[in-house]
């Protein structure tokens, strides 16, 4: 064990968080810059329960799963009382870029990243896994222009029928109508859901439904897209925390996304489908026009970066905020209920 | 997967805990005097079912209760972790891969030198994290302590609770790093479920329903998890091997096995499979009959 130690060299302090530590580190055997997330175990009062469930989730998760669009679990590694995880080195996330003012994103950018995310979503659907916290900033993207999917800390298994879930997943602006109704059997669509706000952060530059509260979240969702019925949406009513809301006629998306063409609203009209019974699957949404329609997406190489990156390579420090974030349990709305 | 096709007794996790283990005495005994009537005919002809069933009743009344204290064999740990899984309700499947963990951990380790049963309840701590089926470690430790020691007191929070408890998790990291931290197994359970499925339908409904053979299947299935033999096959072998045997003491046939060209019902799911290779698995299945105090007065 104290050879894997030496194997990765540290480079770099990304962060420290609650349950980790992150590490810049490079491993000797390839030459290969990784990216060392350190557990710890059992050293406070919180860890007493033993290894952290996450990270746990994360071993078991990413062992299994191998997708040029999934961040790459490299090695897990054990040294007296830690965990260390090795995943993929990432330069940046697509939060970054979205935010980054400079950076101009073209129609045939968005679609070369969300052609990407959704063929690593796909792959993990195809492998009864539900991510279950998508969001901008855990869609990682090196300095290749390579998207991965990260933080596999609230992934789980899906498909028992009597398996009950909790409804307290996803970041808020990105969760569902079926989760903030408090379904407990759900599917892949909670993600797709999440794809549809993500496509749409990439048109706006800004977050879609930026709800301060559950309420206000189910709100924002209706006010844009309408007040589902019982006709438009079957079982609705049935949900565990369904209210019933006053009747917002639906914006058409074209007066809210002005800039988008007509196959790429079908999408997202598909993607942010009020019954999720109705929204469509990964491989669904790949069929579309869109994808086939000009302009044709960017090549990897040639999509934008922030400058730092470009630049200094090595100094960006872009992961550390992510990665302390993830490690951290981050904002009440993430953390799951045991 | 789809736990909602499998044969009842998957759901006892619903029922109260004093029923799970009396069922579990009881489904672990049915097979024992399956076993030992099996071998008895030599594993021909059909068995009596009437008197099997007779037999069942009868040990019922007799079921043991094991004290863990005087062994520590890897057949007597894996039933601690099976009670104790059951005691705390655990899914059946959170049960199974403690057992495998605890099984695979004693390959790698050195002989004694370990406390079998920290590893054991700390196998069953782990397996509820791996399959989200969170058990609390207090839950863990409670149970395991009141098995261990049958009567005694619940712990009191003091330096020996607190150790124990200190123990288990550093027992953790010990088995993931023992192990390498591969502690997915996969299950022969989910092979099972999908031959018994392909086997149902070639039976026809009114045919399969004669006999429990899903779920005797079943219990020989969780029942190898006794021994660590049941690492040494692939998981798909095991599972066609608990069917077939299932289908032997009841003396059922696959129907139209001549639109087979006379190849075996189980080389349709696995074409390598020889008859040598299945009935050796068998005979290890049948082997962890052996072993449990309520078959050893016969």
């Amino acid at each position: 064990m104290v050879d894997k130690l030496r194997r990765y060299e540290k480079i770099d302090f990304l962060g420290e968080g609650q349950f980790a530590t992150v590490y810049k580190a490079k491993d000797s055997l390839t030459d290969r810059i990784v990216a060392v997330k350190k557990i710890k175990v059992g050293s406070r009062a919180e860890a007493k329960d033993g290894i952290n469930r996450t990270a746990l989730r994360e071993i078991k998760l990413l062992q299994e799963l191998k997708h040029d669009n999934i961040i790459g679990l490299l090695d897990v590694f054990g040294y007296k009382s830690n965990v260390s995880l090795v995943f993929d080195f990432m330069d940046t996330d697509l939060e970054v870029i979205i935010k980054d003012s400079s950076l101009v994103l073209t129609p045939a950018n968005i679609k070369a990243y969300l052609i990407q995310t959704l063929q690593g979503l796909d792959y993990l659907h195809f492998n009864w896994i539900l991510h279950r916290d998508l969001k901008p900033n855990n869609l990682l993207i090196s300095s290749e222009g390579v998207l991965k999917i990260g933080d596999f800390g609230l992934a789980k298994f899906y498909g028992s029928p009597n398996r009950i879930n909790t409804h307290q997943v996803v970041t808020r602006w990105y969760r569902a109508p079926e989760l903030l109704y408090g379904a407990r059997l759900y599917g892949t669509a909670i993600d797709m859901w999440a794809i549809g706000c993500i496509l749409a952060e990439l048109l706006l530059r800004t977050p879609f439904l930026p709800g301060e509260s559950d309420l206000d979240q189910l709100t924002r969702i209706f006010q844009a897209l309408g007040t589902p019925t019982e006709e438009t949406w079957p079982g609705m009513t049935q949900l565990p925390d369904f209210i019933q809301f006053k009747p917002f006629p639906a914006i058409p998306l074209k007066d809210i996304f002005t800039a988008a063409g007509d196959d790429l609203l079908d999408l997202l009209a598909s993607l942010l489908n009020i019954n999720p019974l109705e929204r469509c699957t990964c491989d669904q949404a790949l069929q579309m026009p869109y994808f086939s329609n000009n302009p044709p997406p960017t090549l990897k190489a040639k999509l934008p970066l922030p400058m730092t990156i470009k630049r200094q390579p090595e100094e960006k420090p872009s992961l550390k905020r992510k990665l302390l974030e993830a490690t951290d349990g981050a904002s009440l709305a993430k953390r799951l209920q045991f | 997967m789809s736990w909602v096709l499998y044969p009842e007794w998957i759901s006892k996790s619903t029922t109260s805990s004093a029923v799970n283990a009396a069922c579990y005495i009881s489904d672990r005994f049915l097979c024992s005097v399956l076993m030992i009537m099996m071998k008895s005919s030599k594993m021909k002809g059909v068995i009596d079912v009437l008197a099997m069933q007779r037999e069942k009743r009868i040990s019922l009344q007799k079921s043991i209760i094991i004290d863990y204290t005087k062994a520590s064999d890897s057949f007597t740990v894996a039933r601690f972790i099976f009670e104790c899984g059951f005691k705390l309700e655990a899914h059946p499947l959170t049960i199974s891969t403690a057992a495998t963990l605890y099984h695979r951990f004693m390959r790698e380790a050195v002989p004694q030198g370990y406390d079998s049963y920290l590893i054991g309840s700390t196998c069953l701590y782990l397996a509820g994290k791996m399959k989200d089926n969170h058990l609390k470690i207090r839950d863990v430790m409670n149970v395991s302590y009141s098995t261990l020691h049958r009567g005694a007191a619940p712990l009191e929070l003091g330096d020996q609770y607190w150790g124990m408890r200190d123990a288990i998790v550093q027992a953790e990291l010990l088995i993931m790093r023992m192990l390498k931290f591969q502690v997915m197994p996969e299950h022969p359970h989910k092979y099972m479920l999908h031959f018994l499925r392909s086997l149902q339908a070639w039976f026809g409904e009114e045919e399969w329903q004669k006999y429990p053979v899903a779920r005797t299947s079943m219990s020989l299935l969780q029942d190898f998890h006794h021994i660590p033999a049941i690492l040494d096959y692939p998981p798909n072998l095991v599972a066609i091997a608990c069917i077939n045997l299932a289908l032997q003491i009841y003396g059922v046939v696959v129907p139209l096995m001549d639109e087979c060209d006379q190849q075996p019902w189980f080389n349709v799911f696995c074409k390598d499979l020889t008859r040598d290779k299945l009935w050796e698995i068998m005979e290890k299945i049948m082997a962890s009959y052996d072993e449990e105090p309520e078959t050893r007065d016969h």
